[in-house]
């Protein structure tokens, strides 16, 4: 067994590595932790790289993957590339949901039955305020894309990323996902990280090192302790949560990782509830 | 300005943030910062090659102020003028190892010293017979393999330094002025 594999078994290290497929969107969101748009620097790792690294995942003894961006499905053959990486781990998608219309919708079905979720983001019951945050017609967009993917037997969670939580809102919520047919476990929520656009807002709560799961998150341009610390502020991606430029082989940004982990207290990523 | 981001404590990756909890650290690990893993390694190996040794302070100083003035490396001859007068060389002593100044280096065993940190670091291809020999009068075969180092060191310091444009720290343009090195 390797150290990683040994680490991630006893519940020192989380099993996930997550993947910056892209930066560059197709929304703008107020509280974007990578200032990302149509426009901004498109940092992508291509497919074969993803796989690559999914693979040395698994030989290393991570068990679970995450795609996020920026927006993948930006990226050709998405749901290909999450299907393949679904068949070496179990993976999550990060989506914002918009984009499932006509062939992006019809290659979705690729994910039907495998070990793939996609986690759509959407943030309220309430369209103004949702889209007040994401953009004019995300909350029509998104409900319309959930039951189109479920119908497909695609498994959908969805995400709310929130400031402190109006309750009334938020069981509305509930009940909207519900209707979708996505269940109370596939509903995350989380808060406003203070990272990229949201400093630029003023929105959110600060989260270092010790507020964040130390999820290895692997970007074109170097390896970070989580996918909130591979942010982009100013134009410019953050380092103060870097690990290490190296990315290939996996085990150097691991070991990294792991070293770090160990001289951490324990529980010290609980606080702020990011998962 | 430097032609890369130094950067800062706020900035600092996971792995670099120990060298900034004295202060600032200076540009040297301000620009190897952005590639941590490497920082991790240079460090020690630099501070093994540069720090307190077998080799006498004051020998390591002429080694590197010299050498440095030989690439003209503004920011290490800067930098390493006043590490220099700190190791107890005088202002004349520092003028002339940066080429500014009569050769005042008396001793025959620091002229031999320099001759051989001259061939090193200033010239291309094999070193003379002569200049080998001269330095083994007075350094054994172990600290003629430290010299050599250190001057490849430096050498690999200097460029790194003035390619990227590294700026020399306004306390030690106070003291080069107040010296009269500047
Ligand atoms: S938060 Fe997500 S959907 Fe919104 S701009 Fe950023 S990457 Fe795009």
């Amino acid at each position: 067994m390797t150290a990683i594999a040994g680490a991630v078994a006893d519940g020192v290290l989380p099993g996930r590595v997550w993947l910056y497929s892209n930066y560059h969107c197709n929304l703008v969101c107020t509280y974007c932790l990578t200032e990302s748009g149509p426009k901004v620097d498109r940092r992508e790792l291509s497919a074969d790289r993803m796989l690559e690294v999914a693979q040395q995942a698994a030989e290393l003894g991570f068990t679970a993957l995450g795609v996020t961006g920026g927006e993948p499905f930006l990226q050709p053959d998405m749901a290909e590339t999450l299907a393949r990486l679904g068949a070496i781990l179990p993976t999550v998608g990060l989506t914002n949901g918009t984009l499932f219309t006509g062939r992006r919708l019809a290659a979705a079905e690729v994910l039907a039955g495998s070990d793939v979720a996609l986690q759509i983001s959407l943030d309220s019951a309430d369209p103004d305020v949702n889209d007040e945050a994401r953009g004019p017609d995300n909350f029509a967009r998104v409900v319309a894309a959930i039951p189109a993917l479920v119908e497909r037997g695609v498994t959908v969670r969805i995400a709310t990323t929130r400031e402190l939580g109006d309750e009334a809102d938020m069981s509305r919520l509930c009940e909207l996902h519900r209707g979708l047919g996505v269940p109370d476990s596939d509903h995350v929520m989380r808060p406003v990280i203070s990272r990229g656009r949201a400093v630029t807002t003023g929105m959110g709560v600060a989260a270092g090192m010790n507020d964040l799961p130390a999820e290895l998150t692997i970007t074109a341009d170097g390896a970070f302790w989580s996918p909130f610390g591979a942010t982009v502020h100013g134009g410019r991606l953050d380092t103060d949560l870097l690990l290490t430029r190296t990315t290939d082989p996996l085990r150097v940004p691991a070991l990294t990782l792991l070293g770090l982990v160990e001289g951490r207290p324990a529980g010290a990523d609980s606080t702020l509830n990011i998962r | 300005m430097s032609r890369v981001q130094l950067l800062d404590a706020t900035t600092a990756p996971l792995t670099a943030r120990r060298y900034y909890q004295n202060g600032d650290p200076g540009p040297l690990v301000g620009a190897l910062a952005t590639v941590p893993e490497l920082l991790e390694v240079s460090m020690p190996f630099l501070a093994a090659v540069l720090g307190p040794s077998a080799l006498d302070a004051r020998t390591k100083e002429i080694v590197i102020v010299r050498t440095s003035a030989l690439l003209r490396c503004g920011y290490c001859v800067d930098t390493h003028s006043v590490v220099a007068l700190d190791t107890g060389l005088t202002i004349g002593e520092v003028h002339a190892l940066r080429g500014e100044g009569a050769a005042v280096l008396a001793d025959q065993r620091e002229n031999a010293l320099l001759g051989w940190v001259d061939a090193v670091s200033g010239g291309r291809g094999p070193v003379g017979d002569e200049v080998a020999r001269r330095l083994g009068r007075y350094f054994a075969e172990h600290e003629t393999v430290e010299l050599t180092l250190l001057v490849g060191v430096t050498m690999m310091l200097n460029r790194f330094c003035t390619a990227l444009d590294l700026p020399t720290s306004p306390e030690v343009v106070r003291r080069l002025a107040a010296a009269g090195l500047r």
